[in-house]
Parts: C-alpha cells; structure tokens; sequence
C-alpha cells in the first residue's frame, strides 16, 4: 500500500481545490470509483472547511430559490444538472472525437459491417475507458479499454442521449467486463455511464455522477 | 458562536438533511434558508461573477437535494458536506472557465486580514485547524487559505506569488502533511 500516503495528499489537494487538469480529473475519478480515497476526501472536508469561516456571507439574488424549486419540483430531479454536465462536457470533446475517428478507420479497414461507433471517456476529461461499436442490426458491442473498478455495491448504467434529447434513455446495467444488447439508437446519440445503486438507477434516470461519455460517430468506409 | 450552539446547529442541519433525503421540500427550503448567504459567499469568492455563484448554489441545491440520503454522518459533518457541495461546483465552474477563455485571468482582490483567522475559532475542528495552521510560515498558511477560500489553482497561485509552479506544489503538500500531522495529534 505504498501509494496511500500519496492517495491521501491528492485527496487533500483535491479539496484545498488547488488542483487542475488531469490531477484534478484523476481525483474525481478516484472519488466515484475508490471508497478509500472518499473517506480520505470526506476526512479532509472536516479537516479544512472551519477555513470557509473567511468568507463573510452574501445574499444570493432573490430569485433564486424559486428556480431551484422549479427544478426540484419537476419529477426529473436530476434533468438539469445532468444536462449541465453534459454541456461542460461537450466543451472537451474534441480530442474523443479525433479518436474516435481514428478508431473508427481502424474498424472499417477489418470490419465494414459496422457503421458506428463511439470512444467513451472521463467526463473530467483523460484517456477513453470504454468503446461502443453500433452494429446495423442493432447489436451494440461495449468494451472497457482501461480497468475500470466499480465501488461495492454499486453498478456502471449505460444511458443513449439522443441529439435535442434532455432526458437519457437508460441501456441498462453495464459490467466492467463489458456487455453485448440490442439496441436502436438514433443518428446522433451519445453514450453515457453513470455509477448508480447496485441494479441500476432506481429512477430510471441517472442519480449518480456520469463518469464517461462518448458521441456514436458514423463510420465512413474507405474509398478507392 | 459557542461551541454548544455549534453543535445545536449542526444537529439541526442534519436532521434537514434528512428529511430533504425522504423528499422533504419543505426541510430544503429551510435548508436554503439556513445556509444560502454562507454558501453564495462562498461560491461568489471562487467565482467572482454572481452569474456564475448562483450557478454553483443551484446546482449544488439540486445535487442536496438528489444526494442528501448519500449524507453520513459518520464521515463528517454535515456542514463540511453541504459547503463542499458548492465549493466544488464553483471550482468545476472556474476550472473550466480558466480553459474556455483565453485571456482569464483571476481578480486581484485579496483578503489578506489576520483577522479571518480568529474567526476560525467557532467550533472545535476550526480551533485546532487555527491552532495547526500557526504552525505553518505566514507565506505557506497564506497559500493554504488562498487555495481554499480563493479557489486558485497551483498554476494561479504560482502566478499570483511569482513563484515557480513545482514550488507552490511541494509548499502545499508539505503544509498539507504539516496539518495532517498536527491535527492527527
């Protein structure tokens, strides 16, 4: 366990919140998936926030709590902030997309019966964990590029967010290991994981953080 | 505040939590109505912009109200827990306001008062963080504060205090294991 001590100074990093990049992506990736490094977050909230008594108190516009009712008060809770999430992401998607692309050629080359597929990454940004092939039939084919390590009692849900969509339609439970479903998935959707209670999510929209996301890209066969 | 009405509050903030998390509106309301000035101050100091504080506090409030059941007291408490809510929706917000726009650079105001540190002293996690944080060199607690309360960067402070970027990240992890150190014992 020789990487604790240091685990437990990122965890410390992260809640200073001096962190940035992909030290601070990979802190919030440990926080969704490493109860160890949680409870060293949770411990160095209690160690640090008495520091937030600097701050002298403001009156938020008065507006305000109506809106966040409006939001609560809407039987999809978490349609907001997840739509939010999803708009940050969208931000730093470009760098998925040239890999997907790439990976796309690569699939055409030695398999041209599939026409989509999408490179699923942390939505704080860092290497893709996951890749979704689309085939013409339905089938669509999920498979972990990196480790990915689920919390006990927790399960990975797999969401298609069609383009104009606000609400994700949930593909079900997603293993680590990777799965197999069918599914018809308009032109433009993008794939999202969410970490949700063990079974799913108990709503039938996310209520966990969405951990990676990625764009289904059609796939252009080569030409010539 | 005492010490006694410290942990009156705090009970009271736990007991709303949990009600929010049976889907109480009315305990989120009252929720709101407790800790919006100290979380708007909160989140207007990393963010600088009303816009965006208000951002923060809203999405922090549906992120209560969705995970309030996630709350455990055993961790901590739950004032710690609802001022990291909107701590780190603000840092998400300014995090990625600092890549989107060339050119951002932090507002120069600073609160430097000794003063703040006194006010650290209202309960008995902020007494022994004060007590901790003497042990530092006035340059490093400096750091630590600004990190928290300021929301900067390494790269921000290292800007804002002319001082290599590895240096600010080897002050502050030394002045984090210093703290974790002291207030281990």
């Amino acid at each position: 366990m020789s990487d604790q001590p240091d685990r437990d100074l990122l965890a410390a990093e992260y809640v200073l919140g001096s962190l940035e990049g992909d030290d601070r992506a990979e802190a919030e990736r440990l926080l969704a998936t490493d109860q160890a490094f949680a409870r060293s977050v949770a411990d160095w909230q209690q160690r640090l926030t008495p520091l937030a008594a600097h701050v002298a108190p403001v009156v938020p516009p008065a507006d305000l709590w109506g809106r966040i009712e409006a939001d609560i008060g809407s039987t999809g809770a978490s349609v907001l902030p997840f739509r939010r999430r999803i708009r940050l992401w969208q931000t730093s998607t470009g760098v998925a997309l040239a890999i997907a692309a790439s990976l796309a050629a690569f699939i055409v080359l030695h398999q041209p019966e599939l026409p989509r597929v999408a490179v699923m990454s942390p939505m704080a940004g860092g290497a893709p964990v996951l890749t979704a092939t689309a085939e013409r039939n339905g089938a669509l084919i999920v498979r972990p590029t990196a480790a990915i390590s689920v919390p006990s009692g927790k399960d990975l849900e797999l969401w298609a967010l069609a383009q104009g969509e606000t609400r994700p339609r949930s593909l079900g439970v997603l293993p680590a290991s990777g799965t197999r479903l069918v599914a018809q998935l308009a032109p433009d959707t993008q794939l999202l994981v969410s970490l949700e209670p063990k079974g799913g999510s108990p709503t039938g929209q996310p209520t966990g953080p969405v951990l990676y996301g990625g764009w289904l890209v059609t796939v252009e066969p080569p030409r010539g | 505040m005492s010490a006694t009405t410290h942990a009156a509050a705090s009970d009271e903030t736990a007991a709303l939590l949990q009600r929010c998390a049976g889907g109480d509106r009315a305990a989120c309301r009252a929720l709101y109505d407790r800790w919006s000035h100290r979380l708007y101050g909160i989140a207007l100091r990393i963010t600088r912009q009303p816009s965006l504080a208000a951002d923060a506090l809203h999405d922090a409030f549906l992120q209560i109200w969705q995970q309030a059941h996630r709350f455990d007291p055993e961790r901590g408490s739950p004032e710690a827990w609802v001022v990291g809510m909107v701590r780190y929706r603000a840092l998400d917000i300014v995090r990625r306001q600092a890549r989107e726009i060339p050119g951002y650079e932090a507002d120069d105001r600073e609160d430097e008062s000794p003063d703040a540190l006194a006010r650290l002293v209202s309960s008995a996690e902020g007494a022994a963080l004060h007590r901790c944080l003497k042990e530092l060199e006035a340059d490093r607690r400096r750091l630590v504060v600004m990190a928290f309360v300021d929301g900067l960067s390494h790269s921000e402070l290292a800007e804002r205090l002319h001082v290599p970027l590895g240096t600010v990240k080897s002050w502050i992890r030394r002045s984090l294991l210093t703290l974790r150190g002291c207030l281990a014992s």
